[in-house]
C-alpha cells in the first residue's frame, strides 16, 4: 500500500511539470502581453514599455528562447538578474539559497509578483481565498447533503411519483447553463422581486470592501449586521451551484445506492427478517456511500479554485474571478500560480480518492 | 423512465411482435405457424429507442433545431447586421412588443427570434462538429491504447492524465484568444481538440474488459480476425457508453461556447450565437429586459435538455444486453 501510494506521489512530478510547461508556454503564443494595459494612456512612451517589460523580464515577441528563459526565471532555474543560469553569488541558479543558489522561482518558494497590482502572488491569492471559501464550503455543504437525501430517498422508492420528479429535475438543472440560470436569478429576484442584493459580497454603500482591514474594523463593531450582510449576498450564488450541482450528484448517489440494494447481502439480510430501515440504513446505504465519498473527495479542490462562472456572473471577487481578470490583464506570474495550486489540488484529490477508495473496498487492487 | 414499467414480453426481444399477434388472432386456433422474424441489432436497438419517449421528444426538437439551423439564415428575410437602433444615438430601448417581434427586441432594435435563429447555425453546428471530432479522436487513441496495451498504452494515457489536469477553462480561454479571432471554425477546432480526453479513457477502460470477455475469447477460438473482433463484436458492446459520451460532448460544446463567448473570448461581435446574444444583453439586465437574455438561452437549454435526452434513450436502446 504505502508502495503504491509513493510511486503514484512521485508519478505526479512530471505531470505537474507538464501541466505547468504547457500552459506557460500557450500564455506566451497567445497574443498581446501586460504592456497592453497601456494601450489607452497616451503618456506612456515605447521606451518606457520597453523598460517596463525588461523589468519584468518578460520578451515583447516571444520566441522559444525567450519562453524558455521566461520560464527558467519562474521555475526557478534561470536568473533574470544575471541573466545567465547562474546566481548572483555565482553558484548554480537551481541549488538552494543556502548553497549559493538563487531565490527566485518556485524550487525556492517563491510564485513572484503579480504584474498588475506588484504585489506578491501568494498574498493575492490568499487575499481572495476567504471569499470563495465561504461560498463555496456553504454550497459543498448545502449540495453533498441534499443529493445524498434525495438520491437515497428517490434509490429506496424507485419508480414512485417522487423518483420521477427527481429524476426529471435533475435532468433538466442538469442541461441549464450556470450562467443563464444566474443571469434570470438576479433578473427575477434582485431586479423584480427586489429581495436580494444582484451582485458583490458585501453592500458597497454600506461597508468597505470585502477581506480589506477596514471591513474587519467595521465587522467587529457590528458583527451580526455583517454576517447578515454577506448572507443576503450568498443566497443567489449558492441556490445556482447548488441547483446545478445537485442535479449530477443525486443521480450518482441513486445509482450507487440501487447497486447496493440488489447486492446479496442485502437480500440476505431481508431475508434473516430484518426491519426494512435496518437494511437500508446499515447495510445498504453504508455501503453506498463508499463511491459517493470519493466522489466528495473529488469535489475539494473548488473549495479553493472556486466557481468561475457563478463568481463572473454575481461580480464575487474570489479565485474564480481573479483568474478571469489575471487572463485579461495576461498577468502571467498571477496565473501561472493560480494554475500550479488549482491543478496540484486536483491532481492531489484524484490520488487522495484512489487510496482511500482503495482502503475502504478490499476488492480493488493497487499494483 | 415510464417504458421500464411496462410488463416485459419474452417473445418481443425475438420476434416482431405487432405482426405475430396479427397473424396468431387471424388463424384462430386452425393454423399455429408463426411468422418469425428475426432482427439484427440495429432493429431490435431502434425498437428499444422508439419507445423511449423523452429521446423521441428531443430527437424531433434537435431536428427542428438542425433545420433552423440550415434553413434558418435563408428562409429568415431580415439581414442580421441591419441594426435599426445603430445610427440613433443611444440606439433604440429593447422593447417587448409580442405583436412586431416575438420575442422582443434587443439595444439596436433588432428582434430576439432573428437572434435565436440566426444564432442557431453557429451553436448547433459547434456542437455537432466538436462531437464528431472529439469522438473520432477520443475513439481512436481509446481503442488504439486499450488494444495495443504495453507502452504504447502507457504513453497514451499519461498524455490522456494531462490533458485532464490542465484547466479546461484556462486553456480553451487562452487559445480562443490565440487562435481566434472570434471565428466558429477555429473555436470548433478548439473545442474538437480539448474534448476528448476523458472519453479516451472510457474507451481503453471498456477494450480492456471487453478484450478479456468470454464471447470475444471464443470469437478468437473460432479464428475470427482482430479487425472483425475489433468492429463486429467489441464495438456493438462498447458502442453504449461512447454514444452517450458524444451526447455528452455535444451538451458540454453548446454551453461551453455560449460561456466562453459570454465572457467576450468566443464568437466575434459581428457574428451572432447564442452565448453572443447572452453576452451582449448582460449589462442590461439590470434595466428589467428579461426577453433579450431569456429566449437565447432558453434555445441553449432546450437544445442541451433534448441531446442529453437523446443520449439517455440511446444508452438504453444500446446496451445489447437489455431485455426489452
Amino acid at each position: 500500500m504505502s508502495k503504491y501510494i509513493l510511486r503514484r506521489s512521485l508519478g505526479l512530478i512530471p505531470l505537474l511539470l507538464g501541466i505547468v510547461l504547457i500552459s506557460f508556454t500557450l500564455m506566451k503564443l497567445a497574443p498581446g502581453g501586460p504592456q497592453t494595459q497601456f494601450n489607452q494612456n497616451p503618456r506612456v512612451t515605447e521606451e518606457q514599455i520597453e523598460a517596463w517589460l525588461a523589468r519584468w523580464c518578460i520578451e515583447r515577441t516571444p520566441n522559444p528562447l525567450s519562453i524558455v528563459r521566461e520560464f527558467g526565471g519562474w521555475f526557478g532555474v534561470f536568473n533574470c538578474e544575471t541573466d545567465s543560469f547562474l546566481s548572483e553569488s555565482g553558484g548554480l541558479n537551481f541549488l538552494p539559497t543556502a548553497l549559493g543558489g538563487g531565490d527566485n522561482g518556485i524550487i525556492h518558494g517563491d510564485l513572484g509578483l503579480s504584474i498588475v497590482s506588484a504585489q506578491p502572488v501568494v498574498d493575492v491569492i490568499a487575499e481572495r481565498i476567504p471569499a470563495t471559501l465561504i461560498l463555496t464550503s456553504v454550497a459543498l455543504v448545502l449540495w453533498v447533503t441534499f443529493a445524498i437525501l434525495l438520491g437515497v430517498v428517490a434509490a429506496v422508492k424507485r419508480y414512485s411519483v417522487f423518483d420521477q420528479v427527481v429524476t426529471f429535475l435533475a435532468y433538466i438543472f442538469y442541461s441549464l447553463p450556470t450562467f443563464w440560470l444566474g443571469l434570470m436569478f438576479i433578473f427575477f429576484f434582485s431586479v423584480t422581486l427586489r429581495w436580494f442584493p444582484p451582485q458583490g459580497i458585501v453592500s458597497a454603500r454600506d461597508w468597505p470592501p470585502f477581506n480589506t482591514p477596514q471591513y474587519w474594523e467595521a465587522f467587529g463593531m457590528d458583527p451580526l449586521a455583517a454576517i447578515l450582510d454577506i448572507g443576503a449576498h450568498l443566497i443567489l450564488p449558492v441556490t445556482v451551484l447548488v441547483l446545478v450541482n445537485i442535479a449530477g450528484d443525486s443521480r450518482f448517489v441513486r445509482a450507487s445506492m440501487l447497486e447496493s440494494l440488489n447486492q446479496d447481502y442485502v437480500r440476505t439480510a431481508k431475508a434473516k427478517g430484518l426491519k426494512r430501515n435496518t437494511v437500508i440504513m446499515k447495510h445498504t446505504f453504508r455501503n453506498a456511500m463508499l463511491p459517493v465519498v470519493t466522489n466528495i473527495a473529488l469535489n475539494l479542490p473548488f473549495l479553493f479554485s472556486g466557481a468561475i462562472v457563478t463568481e463572473t456572473i454575481f461580480s464575487w471577487k474570489g479565485m474564480g474571478l481573479l483568474f478571469i481578470e489575471g487572463v485579461n490583464a495576461r498577468d502571467y506570474f498571477l496565473l501561472m500560480g493560480l494554475i500550479l495550486i488549482t491543478s496540484t489540488l486536483v491532481i492531489v484529490a484524484n490520488l487522495v480518492a484512489d487510496v482511500v477508495y482503495a482502503i475502504v473496498d478490499p476488492r480493488i487492487r493497487y499494483d | 423512465m415510464a417504458d421500464t414499467m411496462e410488463p416485459a414480453d419474452p417473445l418481443r426481444a425475438t420476434t416482431a411482435a405487432a405482426s405475430t399477434d396479427l397473424k396468431i388472432a387471424e388463424a384462430g386456433t386452425a393454423d399455429y405457424e408463426v411468422a418469425l422474424e428475426s432482427l439484427n441489432q440495429w432493429q431490435l436497438a431502434w425498437r428499444r429507442f422508439r419507445r423511449h419517449h423523452m429521446a423521441i421528444l428531443g430527437s424531433s426538437f434537435l431536428f427542428i433545431m438542425i433545420s433552423i439551423a440550415v434553413l434558418g439564415p435563408i428562409v429568415w428575410p431580415y439581414d442580421p447586421n441591419d441594426i435599426p437602433g445603430a445610427l440613433k444615438p443611444g440606439g433604440d430601448a429593447p422593447s417587448l412588443d409580442p405583436l412586431t417581434h416575438l420575442f422582443g427586441t434587443d439595444f439596436g432594435g433588432r428582434s430576439v427570434l432573428q437572434l435565436v435563429i440566426v444564432g442557431a447555425r453557429i451553436s448547433v453546428s459547434i456542437g455537432l462538429f466538436t462531437m464528431l471530432i472529439a469522438t473520432t479522436i477520443g475513439v481512436t487513441i481509446g481503442a488504439l491504447a486499450g488494444f495495443a496495451g504495453g507502452r504504447l498504452d502507457g504513453f497514451l494515457m499519461r498524455f490522456v492524465d494531462l490533458m485532464l489536469a490542465i484547466p479546461f477553462l484556462f486553456v480553451i480561454l487562452v487559445a480562443a484568444r490565440f487562435f481566434g479571432g472570434g471565428d466558429p471554425l477555429t473555436l470548433i477546432i478548439i473545442f474538437g481538440l480539448l474534448f476528448w480526453p476523458g472519453l479516451a479513457r472510457l474507451v481503453r477502460a471498456l477494450y480492456l474488459s471487453l478484450r478479456e470477455a468470454e464471447f470475444v475469447q471464443a470469437a478468437r477460438a473460432v479464428g475470427v480476425s482482430d479487425t472483425r473482433i475489433t468492429f463486429r463484436h467489441i464495438l456493438p458492446n462498447a458502442l453504449g457508453p461512447i454514444v452517450v459520451s458524444a451526447t455528452l460532448i455535444m451538451a458540454g460544446a453548446i454551453v461551453t461556447e455560449a460561456f466562453v463567448s459570454f465572457l467576450n473570448f468566443g464568437i466575434r461581435a459581428t457574428d451572432v450565437s447564442w452565448g453572443n446574444a447572452l453576452a451582449n444583453s448582460q449589462g442590461y439586465l439590470l434595466q428589467g429586459n428579461w426577453w433579450w437574455p431569456f429566449f437565447p438561452g432558453m434555445a441553449i437549454a432546450l437544445t442541451v435538455i433534448a441531446v442529453n435526452f437523446i443520449g439517455d434513450g440511446l444508452r438504453d436502446a444500446l446496451d445489447p444486453r437489455s431485455k426489452e
